[in-house]
């Protein structure tokens, strides 16, 4: 019976050397492989970097063109504004970092200022809506994407900027270390749809609260935190409560 | 909600904050008290200097038809300041030198400085330079009813008495009795000696 690999003690040799050229082959193979990678990288970073200067100014100025770029590197892995250097090679190539750390600037300014009115908690709208007011037009739009991406930015200052959300979707920019409690953030949420207006009886009606734990919620909103302030003239003398953020002002 | 910015019909532009209804509610929270009365105090003082009003008095948030209406009334939000926080604003703008109590010993009716005395005393020894009354003698009534009007039309004489003070304290100004009353003679000199 003849038999693949033979008999006899030649067919260990045998067998041993195959098993040699196949590890060389195979070696030889992840070693193209390897290459070919390496080759592929440097031609992408290349071209991307190629990319973002030949269109540096179109994503500075461009929203809509700097959101697709953004979302192109974020689908590959790639974050603009990382790497190992201060501000990353990538952040350095596209001037994006000092784009960004500009805003973040022109962001601590808007909620600074403001936060005398409004305690600290200012809407993305609004905030945006004085962003690009502030900027002027020549330094092209911005968008709330950019300003949530600056105040990551921001965090290694320790600060506090958070972007929050609160109920119904809406996003809030909080500028001091300061927790929402749940009843705070359903309080704001309701004052959002109702322009900035919230009292008592709107809490009991729409979120079912009693009327201790509406009172409770607004007080300290008013009392300690600054969040809303107090109306005595609503109709009929009602008492009213009012959170500035959700308001929108002219300078 | 948003808060639009309001011309009145004297021509003065009302800041966005007038129309926010709590603008007009006194507040129990400290600091959002005090933002409220630095924004009252620059709205009371550049609606005076607008209108070159130089008297406010807890009684007009009281009354209407006074001067003060177009700022201390609201009625597009149907709102107003009410006199005890108006009186609460008046002290703070005492306390800040902005404003003093006239006449002295009450509190209800201040005297507004839109202009601080030393301001004023600079424009009244400029208005005196410039139209040729240095050292001749005036009475105060040709100065704040002078026949062509300045900058020094209507100010109250109480305030002018201030004013020159000041300049008599540089020798800029010395004050001589007239046949009726008091009078003033403007000498040349310079600021701030």
């Amino acid at each position: 019976m003849h038999r693949l690999g033979g008999v006899g003690i030649a067919a260990f040799d045998r067998q041993k050397l195959s098993t040699q050229s196949y590890a060389q082959l195979s070696n030889q193979l992840s070693k193209t492989q390897i290459d070919n990678l390496q080759a592929q990288l440097t031609l992408f970073r290349e071209s991307l970097l190629r990319f973002a200067s030949t269109h540096r100014e179109d994503i500075r100025k461009d929203p809509n063109f700097r959101h697709a770029f953004q979302q192109m590197c974020s689908n590959i892995g790639v974050d603009p504004l990382a790497g190992p250097r201060k501000g990353g090679w990538w952040a350095e190539a596209l001037d994006l970092g000092d784009w960004q750390y500009e805003l973040g600037v022109q962001i601590v300014d808007v909620c600074v200022s403001s936060r005398e009115r409004n305690g600290g908690l200012i809407e993305m709208n609004e905030l945006v809506r004085i962003l690009t007011k502030l900027r002027g037009l020549e330094a092209g739009a911005i968008t709330e994407e950019d300003v949530v991406r600056s105040i990551k930015t921001l965090k290694p200052l320790g600060a506090g900027y958070e972007v929050i959300e609160v109920d119904g979707g809406k996003k809030m920019v909080r500028s001091v270390v300061k927790q929402l409690d749940q009843d705070q953030t359903i309080v704001l949420a309701v004052a959002q749809t109702h322009g900035g207006r919230v009292d008592e009886q709107m809490l009991v009606r729409e979120k079912g609260w009693t009327e201790a734990r509406a009172q409770a919620a607004l007080q300290n909103m008013l009392l300690r935190d600054g969040l809303c302030w107090l109306d005595e003239q609503g109709e009929g003398n009602t008492v009213l409560y009012w959170v500035p953020s959700a308001m929108q002002w002219d300078p | 909600m948003t808060l639009p910015m309001h011309t009145t019909s004297t021509g003065f532009l009302l800041p966005s904050i007038h129309s926010a209804p709590p603008f007009f509610t006194q507040q129990p929270n400290p600091a959002t008290q005090a933002t409220l009365t630095e924004y009252w105090t620059k709205l009371i003082l550049s609606y005076a200097r607008f209108r070159r009003l130089f008297t406010l008095r807890v009684e007009d948030a009281e009354t209407t038809g006074g001067d003060w209406d177009e700022v201390l009334r609201n009625p597009r939000i149907n709102r107003k300041l009410p006199p005890s926080h108006l009186q609460y604003i008046i002290s703070q703008m005492v306390t800040k030198d902005l404003a003093v109590h006239e006449p002295a010993k009450q509190t209800r009716s201040v005297l507004l400085y839109w202009r601080l005395p030393e301001e004023w005393a600079e424009v009244l020894h400029e208005w005196a330079s410039s139209t040729g009354q240095l050292n001749t003698i005036m009475t105060f009534y040709e100065i704040v009813e002078p026949p062509i009007p300045s900058e020094l039309s209507s100010l109250p004489i109480s305030l002018l008495k201030k004013v020159i003070v000041i300049l008599t304290k540089t020798a800029r100004a010395q004050v001589i009795a007239v046949a009726d009353g008091e009078g003033v003679r403007f000498l040349p000199g310079t600021p701030g000696r």
